[in-house]
């Protein structure tokens, strides 16, 4: 019992001091984003790297769940006769759910992993001691750039993903199940609403950000050679995919009333 | 100047710094010498502010390094060069970028900068590697890229963690003199470690020996070299017998 409580206890305390971290490192990038120099040719290579690279895995993720969900749709809503509504559902489940956090996690796996590694190497190998000795701030140069551009370009491939799946669907229902091309379109586009596309935007950007700052901090503060670089980066993507899942649930709550 | 005063440092239950002294006159070349671990690099490192002390002050010409605020700290750091142990280059940019990164970063144009780069690296010794990348070069030329890194923006003091390692011979010496000429031309003053005594003499107007977290001695290369302290004397002789014990080895 002593034992667990103990366990339990720096377990909590563990997890105050890294929350507490985080936040600070949000803190000082913020900061340094508002403070010139501007870091723009920096940032538009991170979102070259985030971004593009990432495009054709989410675009293949956004296609069969976008198949998968009118797959299950059809033979599902059978039972009760509403197969109909096919279009409807993988609209609003792409825009509102599937596409903004299928994505997310893409990206965690993908950049999230590529940004906890490379920090990770560059402290370890103290080239973030080496950028502090010529006088440039690492949070401001590493840190910053990647938080901006991740904020950014989730929303962008989140929009393509949810494009994708819709097309995904419209696959599966008129080409397999031979639905009516219009029925299809009609079901998607009458029930879907603006809000439920730009409350999906929000959530990605939100991802993106928490995605970025929990692997750069990862990285950023990593200890231990190669050996800790590799923990550092499974620390990242673990952490990203958890306060995706987690977050995902409490933003709907509040963006879908 | 460089004035380091009652400099202690812990990382966890390792003490490593236990009370540092040591004065560098402003255009003087201090070689600090010590055994593998004994914090020579943790020494070089609180000088220009990568760590900051437990107790004790590095005043760099009478300002108190170790508690400036961030603004004041990169300001400061402007008249710093470094050389790292395992040279630290950008792994992401070519040669002459990491060169001439400073320069880039304080708004010279690109095609400057590079000429710049160029000349520094033939400085070194290098020459047609500017547009490698760090990963395609020996850990010599690593080396002497960093080196170039850090004499590119024409610092005021500058810090060496052992510029000879792992350079042979004749490169070692060309590096010596190298050193030697950017104090007699640039009046650098400057700080350097190194294991290698014959680069230490060279190089050195003052030498200091870091043992168990304390400087024990300091003095001229002559005076070292006359010693009366056995600490000392073993170890610029390379002895494994006398009074600092090689730990797990036994024979
Ligand atoms: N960031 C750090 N965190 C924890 N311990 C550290 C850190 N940096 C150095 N140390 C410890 O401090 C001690 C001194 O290390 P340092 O690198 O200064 O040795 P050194 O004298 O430069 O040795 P060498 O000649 O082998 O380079 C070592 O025991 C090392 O493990
Ligand atoms: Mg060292």
């Amino acid at each position: 019992m002593y034992n667990f409580l103990l366990a339990l206890g720096q377990t909590l305390i563990r997890f105050t001091k890294i929350t507490g971290e985080i936040v600070l490192l949000l803190w000082t990038v913020l900061r340094e984003f508002l403070l010139p120099p501007y870091e723009i040719k920096n940032t538009f290579k991170q979102a070259m790297e985030i971004g593009i690279k990432s495009v054709p895995v989410a675009l293949v993720t956004a296609v069969f769940t976008g198949m998968v969900l009118a797959l299950q749709t059809v033979t599902g809503f059978k039972r009760f006769g509403a197969e109909s509504l096919v279009g409807s559902v993988v609209a609003l489940s792409m825009t509102r759910e599937m596409g903004p956090v299928l994505t997310g996690l893409v990206v965690a796996g993908r950049a999230g992993a590529a940004m906890a590694a490379e920090l990770g190497t560059m402290r370890v190998t103290e080239q973030i001691d080496a950028l502090e000795t010529l006088a440039v701030k690492p949070v401001k140069y590493l840190v910053t750039p990647r938080f901006t551009s991740a904020i950014f370009m989730m929303p962008a491939l989140t929009i393509l993903s949810d494009f994708v799946g819709i097309l995904g669907g419209y696959a599966v229902a008129v080409w397999l199940f031979g639905m009516s091309s219009v029925l299809y379109w009609r079901r998607a586009w009458d029930n879907l609403e603006l809000s439920d596309i730009y409350n999906g935007l929000i959530k990605a950007a939100f991802f993106g950000g928490a995605v970025a700052i929990v692997s750069c901090y990862k990285g950023f503060y990593t200890e231990g050679g190669a050996e800790g670089v590799g923990k550092a980066t499974t620390g990242a993507v673990v952490i990203s995919f958890m306060t995706i899942l987690i977050s995902d649930y409490f933003l709907t709550a509040w963006l879908f009333k | 100047m460089i004035e380091i005063t009652g400099l202690t440092k812990s990382f966890g239950p390792n003490q490593v710094l236990r009370g540092v002294n040591l004065t560098v006159q402003t255009g003087d070349s201090m070689v600090v010498i010590g055994g593998s671990g004994s914090g020579k690099s943790v020494l070089i490192k609180h000088i220009i502010g990568l760590l900051r002390p437990d107790a004790g002050m590095v005043l760099i010409d009478g300002t108190d390094i170790s508690t400036l605020k961030d603004k004041e700290l990169y300001e400061i750091r402007r008249k710093f060069g470094m050389l790292f142990q395992g040279a630290a280059l950008f792994d992401s940019m070519s040669v002459w970028e990491n060169v001439g990164f400073a320069l880039l970063r304080s708004g010279m144009r690109e095609r400057e900068a590079k000429v710049v780069a160029m000349e520094k690296l033939r400085l070194v010794g290098l020459k047609d590697v500017e547009d490698k990348m760090p990963s395609e070069l020996s850990g010599g030329m690593r080396k002497r890229v960093g080196l170039a890194r850090a004499i590119a923006h024409n610092p005021e003091i500058l810090l060496y963690d052992e510029p000879t390692t792992g350079l042979d011979p004749i490169l070692a010496d060309s590096i010596n003199e190298l050193i030697i000429r950017m104090r007699e031309k640039m009046k650098v003053t400057s700080v350097a470690i190194t294991h290698d005594m014959h680069s230490a003499y060279r190089i050195a107007d003052r030498i200091a020996m870091l043992f168990e977290g304390r400087i024990v001695l300091e003095g001229t290369p002559d005076e070292i070299k006359n010693t009366s302290n056995d600490l000392v004397k073993q170890f610029i002789t390379g002895s494994a017998q006398g009074p600092i014990k090689v730990e797990g080895i036994s024979f």
